[in-house]
């Protein structure tokens, strides 16, 4: 048996309710995974919450092509080990007008490489219910999201009509053309997913330590170079820093922080720590006012 | 040495016997009449007590500046309004979850709209909270809408209300406004179910008694907000509350694993320890209590497991395990007081579900039978209820559904409305009288199950759609004849 403090061992049972309650009232039920630290403690708590059998639900993950070559080995080294179906969609539209984070804004390149794709992905499926690793301390317009989270036709997120949802009865009845995602995540914040993950002992994608990697510095972010198709400006050259990442996304569009934290208590160390929120790494968050919420309304996460 | 330290903690937590599931977390609602300055405590209360960050304090600062609302001050409401409509109109529509630490506590806080309009969102904060800062304006006192927010934070069942009187800057830091207002509330309170009260005099845009002591009032010697936030009791649940754990799924796995998967919402229950399903009332024995972690001696509220019992119930989703003595109630009447939070009024002819802890009933016939008005807080005799209205009703269920009533178990005791055509949540309430339906099996009731019939009376029968139509009529036949012969009977097929 594992020891949690009472905090974490109050949130991981929330979140295996969550997970549970969906299971239980949707038809096809789908896992976002992300390969992130945050799905990293979402899919360890549906095998918990379903335990001893496997989760009833494939994974999904929206592959633009762009990921660290680090995460895409990890996610099928995680799908292989715990033996869970997982499915791998890419826009192959945006992929033949040859969309990449370089020659488009970070806004259109997500739009049609994300945005698009998991529309695509859960409209092929036939899922009514995304299972999503999103936490309310991310960013404020998730501050506000509820934890069954309806979207409209077109999987557009309507802030101002959202559902009531009270005490812990959440209410999956789906009205016409709706589907839902669900946030098991939505009360742990960024220290308790690192302070579980040690405490749990769970593998996560080797760029969230530190180690020396090539680097070049852009707007005053850290850009790692993950392969040869970087565009370099003029005179730029990449140089060795010891740096670490603290969320994943698209290796361009994701900066990195110099960092000496090289395992888990060094990690934990430095988010109790953070003066700077999680997300300020994520390039495509801040590219317009009110980012997130713009996506989310176009059916983002 | 991070996780040395929260092995530490773990340990000590240990040695203390009951873990403390209340006071290691408190979920805090703010509430109150809008333009009272919610958003601005809040976000007064997370910039001194460190739960900004520097690149959000850096967005707050030059986003206040744009708009110019406060001067040069910082608008910490800010921190909080996160839909781009609520940062343009300057209001809160939905609430907003912030998380915080201090030392001695984790700190969840619900910030929640002041706005009549989005009431429906403010009982949603509400009905998660462990505590409730009520505001008023130190200039108005207590409103209408001040009135409405606390009897809703008495439905949902919080029992700690900390009443901030907000603007005290506006009122010279006056003692006797503050007595003034004070007074109010406490006849105010008596209206309520409440067993705590507070009442801080603060300043959220100076900060005065919001983290940091006032220094221009002297005259109040009480603790300051976070003080008081910091060393709250958050337990409310007796200790030897009777066990109850709502099944969420039944779990099948290779070989012949069969377990009921839920949380345990109510006491708690040990291997060996005999259960019931609290509809048919047939029992069984604890034999493991599962969890990927290994197997549990015992489980307690709160707690995700799944039970595995030495003889198969025959039970599914919506079902209650309860301890042998202390049942659940198979209600199929109940009365209720809610809070109406469709824009479509409640329509005594439409179709509504009731949705309890798991379960899903289809309600038969539904009536209000008085309305909360918001100026005196009395009940007042009505057949109809709208938008934001707090209602006492009557509702007759289409089949029995296991329950408690909401002041013994709230977990239990609690429902959401729903509407059968659009599937949208109308209403959110509270079970305060339930009578029981047709008899729990037990000991004198004879149970029609499948395996019964299909050894004699539909031995005939095969597995074609027609064929299983007739063997549920049959069963059905079956019961009313029993029945008409006074025999307490239960079809479970």
């Amino acid at each position: 048996m594992t020891a949690l403090t009472s905090h974490l061992k109050l949130l991981e049972a929330e979140s295996i309710h969550i997970f549970r309650e969906a299971a239980a009232q949707f038809r096809a039920p789908v896992l976002l995974y992300s390969i992130g630290k945050d799905s990293t403690v979402l899919l360890h708590i549906a095998r918990k919450a379903f335990w001893p059998a496997k989760p009833p639900f494939p994974l999904l993950h929206v592959d633009t092509t762009w990921k660290f070559r680090e995460m895409i080995a990890f996610r099928d080294r995680t799908a292989r080990e715990f033996g869970l179906d997982l499915i791998v969609h890419t826009n192959h539209d945006g992929l033949a007008r040859n969309m990449n984070p370089f020659d488009y804004p970070p806004s259109v390149y997500t739009d049609v490489m994300k945005t698009v794709a998991l529309r695509q992905a859960l409209d092929t499926g036939g899922f009514d219910a995304a299972f999503g690793g999103a936490r309310r301390d991310e960013e404020s317009s998730r501050a506000k999201e509820r934890v069954f989270s309806f979207r409209a036709a077109g999987h557009r997120w309507e802030p101002r009509r959202q559902r009531p949802e009270m005490w812990q009865l959440l209410n999956g009845r789906l009205g016409k053309d709706e589907t839902v995602r669900v946030f098991p995540l939505s009360n742990w914040t960024e220290s308790d997913v690192w302070r579980y993950i040690a405490l749990e002992k769970l593998d996560v994608v080797p760029l969230y330590f530190a180690a020396p990697r090539p680097v070049v510095t852009r707007n005053g972010q850290l850009i790692v170079v993950d392969d040869a198709r970087m565009k370099f400006e003029p005179g730029e050259k990449p140089v060795t820093r010891t740096v670490r990442f603290r969320t994943l996304g698209c290796w361009p569009l994701t900066a990195a922080i110099e960092s000496d934290a090289a395992d888990l208590d060094g990690i934990v160390a430095e988010t109790l720590a953070a003066r700077y929120s999680e997300r300020a790494g994520r390039l495509i968050d801040h590219d317009q006012a009110g980012a997130m919420e713009m996506k989310k309304r176009e059916g983002y996460f | 040495m991070q996780v040395a330290e929260l092995k530490k903690e773990i340990e000590a937590e240990q040695l203390t016997a009951e873990a403390p599931h209340g006071g290691a977390l408190l979920k805090l609602l703010t509430c109150g009449s809008v333009d009272d300055g919610k958003s601005t405590l809040i976000g007064r209360l997370l910039w001194d007590a460190a739960g900004v960050t520097e690149d959000q304090r850096a967005a707050v600062t030059l986003d206040s500046r744009a708009r110019g609302v406060n001067g040069e001050k910082i608008d910490f409401s800010l921190l909080l309004d996160g839909l781009q409509a609520e940062r343009e109109q300057g209001i809160t529509i939905d609430i907003a979850w912030r998380y915080f630490e201090t030392d001695d506590r984790r700190f969840i806080i619900i910030d929640s709209p002041g706005h009549e309009q989005y009431t429906r969102n403010m009982a949603t904060g509400a009905s998660h909270a462990d505590i409730a800062i009520l505001l008023v304006d130190a200039r108005h006192g207590a409103k209408r809408q001040t009135r409405r927010h606390a009897a809703i934070c008495d439905l949902v069942g919080i029992k700690r209300v900390v009443l901030a009187i907000n603007k005290m800057d506006e009122v010279d830091w006056s003692e006797a406004r503050f007595r003034q207002i004070e007074a109010d509330f406490k006849v105010m309170a008596e209206s309520f179910n409440f067993s705590e009260t507070a009442i801080i005099p603060v300043a959220a845009l100076t900060g005065d008694n919001v983290v940091n002591r006032s220094t221009a009032m002297s005259w109040y010697s009480g603790p300051t907000l976070l003080d008081y936030l910091e060393t709250v009791d958050a337990e409310t649940a007796p200790v030897d509350a009777p066990f109850r754990m709502p099944v969420q799924f039944v779990l099948r796995a290779g070989g012949d694993f069969r377990g009921y998967a839920g949380t345990v919402t109510s006491g708690r229950i040990a291997v060996g320890e005999r259960v019931i399903d609290a509809r048919s009332g047939l029992g069984a024995t604890l034999r493991r209590i599962s969890t990927m972690d290994g197997d549990l001696p015992f489980a307690a509220k709160g707690d995700a497991v799944t039970l595995v019992l030495d003889n198969d119930l025959d039970i599914s989703r919506g079902a209650v395990l309860s301890e042998a003595t202390r049942r659940p109630i198979n209600a199929d009447v109940i009365e209720a007081r809610l809070v109406w939070l469709s824009e479509t009024p409640f329509d005594p002819e439409a179709g509504y579900l009731l949705r309890t802890a798991t379960d899903l009933t289809p309600v038969t016939s539904m009536s209000v039978s008085a309305l909360v008005e918001f100026e005196k807080l009395a009940s007042q005799p009505a057949h109809a209820c709208s938008v934001n209205d707090i209602a006492d009703c009557r509702i007759l269920l289409g089949r029995p559904a296991s329950l408690d009533l909401f002041r013994d178990l709230p977990l239990t005791g609690n429902f959401v409305l729903v509407s059968a055509i659009d599937g949208t949540t109308v209403a959110g309430g509270v079970i305060t009288w339930a009578q029981a339906g047709a008899p729990a099996a037990g000991d004198n009731v004879f149970v029609i199950d499948r395996a019964l019939l299909a050894r004699g009376l539909c031995a005939d029968l095969g597995d074609s759609p027609a064929d299983q139509a007739e063997f549920n009529r049959r069963a059905q036949e079956l019961a009313v004849l029993l029945r008409s012969a006074g025999v307490p009977v239960l079809v479970e097929i």
